[in-house]
């Protein structure tokens, strides 16, 4: 019995220990930027310094303005689309799941090359983009197209396992009772697939804000926050990139704190 | 009366084939079968949702084999009640009604109304998860014979429920039927489900519906042998 209990505390120790080494991992850059912070040099980049607040300011709007538009649209766009997956078997169904997936396993600076040839104003589609106003290449909108491309797999994924996880017999139950399809989903599918499109939404517009080497390819300026530290960093030096890199790291705790206690709830 | 003719159904390899079955007004015909025989299927074709390759149903002469699920009539109650878990047990029953265009005071009345058949007006406000195994039954049913469907389909509605409650829920369902009075086809492989509920006792195998029988005619049959030797084996072991 003893023998026995001993047995679970060591498997238990050597448990605790190896996740405690993974959270040592991943807190000590989060220490180390906030032990890294030069207050001063801070103030200067945030209020005191016309010049560099100002580039500081709007990078970060920038940043997110566009993460939110992209994340909305890529959210809007990729809820039928996650349906379909998940509901219905077609012909080409495993070919349209690896195409998503792509995005995830190319290098960033390739995704970028390949939002510039397809929407750049010389790219595939240039002409089509050029006319609707919405050409990429070094504009806000090639911001948003970057940034929809990058996280595309995580909300298209994340939507079809949430609808997947809703019992079909529901729906058929529903449709029964004298509801049609677009009833249905909008009564009853939709409503149940909130907690996943919740954590699609939060977690693609994570991957949004965090995309650095597309952009720089496609969307060299306007700036976003991103393109702004990786610039302060080879022209002002460390202590610069640190100041704008932890108001991202605040901005993402916030939220994933924030969504964490809303879904507790 | 609802009149299934020369069904094929074709789901990959397997095929269900019902060559042809009446069901009454107010008749409650229960389907019994090995599992995996297509019980299920066949059930869900009558709802609408599988198309078949060739013949008819009909409801009181009007053929109704190619209305899509909502328009049909025939309403359904899975296995596992498919309550809607994001609504409360008012919204739920109300949901047939609604959809169907009924305006705000007619639901009202027809819910209440029901829930006092079915003695569930206390839990109007709760949500499915806060529900008894039994309760989420009778929420089912009310859900399901509000709307005056005109047949209600069941599929295997007490596997989850334990002897004791099965047997609760059985006379429950009498009870409602002298009631109300509608007609049901009951999916299940519990030959005291079907001796104690059914007016007559369909039998599938291999997807394919082989007669109808009344009770006593069913338990002299070839068919109810396997579940009787059941029923024997364990009279012989208590005695």
């Amino acid at each position: 019995m003893l023998a026995r209990a001993r047995g679970v505390e060591s498997f238990l120790l050597t448990i605790a220990i190896a996740s405690s080494i993974i959270v040592f991992f991943l807190l000590s850059p989060i220490i180390a930027l906030f032990l890294m912070l030069d207050p001063r040099v801070f103030r200067e980049s945030w209020f005191t310094d016309p010049v560099l607040s100002s580039e500081a300011w709007s990078a970060l709007f920038l940043t997110i303005q566009a993460s939110l538009l992209s994340t909305t649209v890529l959210c809007i766009l990729s809820i039928p689309l996650a349906y379909l997956l998940a509901r219905k078997s077609f012909l080409g169904k495993q070919v349209v799941e690896g195409l998503i997936d792509i995005p995830l396993m190319i290098p960033h600076a390739v995704a970028g090359i390949m939002v510039l040839v397809a929407y750049g104003r010389r790219g595939v589609l240039g002409w089509l983009t050029s006319s609707l106003g919405v050409a990429v290449d070094d504009s806000f909108w090639g911001i948003v197209a970057v940034m929809m491309f990058v996280s595309a797999p995580i909300m298209v994924d994340t939507l079809k396992l949430g609808f997947k996880s809703i019992d079909e017999s529901i729906e058929l139950v529903a449709r029964s009772l004298g509801g049609s399809l677009w009833t249905v989903f909008r009564r009853i599918t939709l409503p149940l697939s909130i907690p996943s499109i919740l954590t699609g939404y939060i977690l693609s517009w994570a991957r949004a804000v965090s995309e650095v080497g597309a952009i720089l390819i496609v969307a060299y300026y306007p700036k976003t926050i991103n393109v702004l530290v990786i610039e302060w960093f080879n022209t002002y030096g460390l202590r610069y990139a640190v100041s704008l890199s932890i108001v991202l790291v605040l901005l993402s705790l916030i939220v994933f704190i924030a969504t964490r206690m809303v879904f507790r709830k | 009366m609802i009149v299934v003719e020369d069904l094929v159904v074709k789901l990959g390899d397997f095929t269900l084939e019902i060559p042809r079955l009446e069901v009454r007004d107010r008749e409650y015909l229960v389907v019994m079968g090995p599992s995996g025989v297509g019980k299920t299927v066949f059930l869900l074709t009558l709802a609408g949702f599988f198309t078949p390759m060739r013949g008819r149903i009909l409801v009181n002469g009007r053929n109704i084999t190619r209305y899509p699920p909502e328009k049909r009539g025939f309403t359904l109650i899975p296995q596992d009640y498919g309550l809607f878990p994001h609504m409360t047990v008012y919204e739920n029953i109300a949901f047939g009604l609604e959809v169907r265009g009924f305006n705000k005071k007619d639901v009202r009345d027809r819910v209440e109304w029901i829930a006092e058949v079915l003695e569930i007006k206390n839990i109007l406000g709760k949500k499915p998860r806060e529900l008894s195994g039994g309760e989420q039954q009778r929420v089912a049913l009310a859900r399901a014979l509000v709307v005056k469907p005109e047949i209600i389909l069941l599929d295997e509605p007490f596997s989850n429920l334990d002897p004791r409650r099965r047997a609760g829920a059985r006379e429950f369902i009498k009870e409602l039927r002298k009631k109300l009075g509608f007609t049901a086809i009951h999916v299940t492989h519990d030959l005291v489900d079907a001796v104690e509920l059914g007016d007559r006792i369909a039998y599938m195998e291999s997807g394919r519906l082989l007669g109808v029988y009344g009770v006593e005619e069913f338990l002299k049959s070839p068919y109810a042998r396997p579940y009787i030797d059941n029923v024997k084996a364990l009279v012989k072991f208590l005695r």
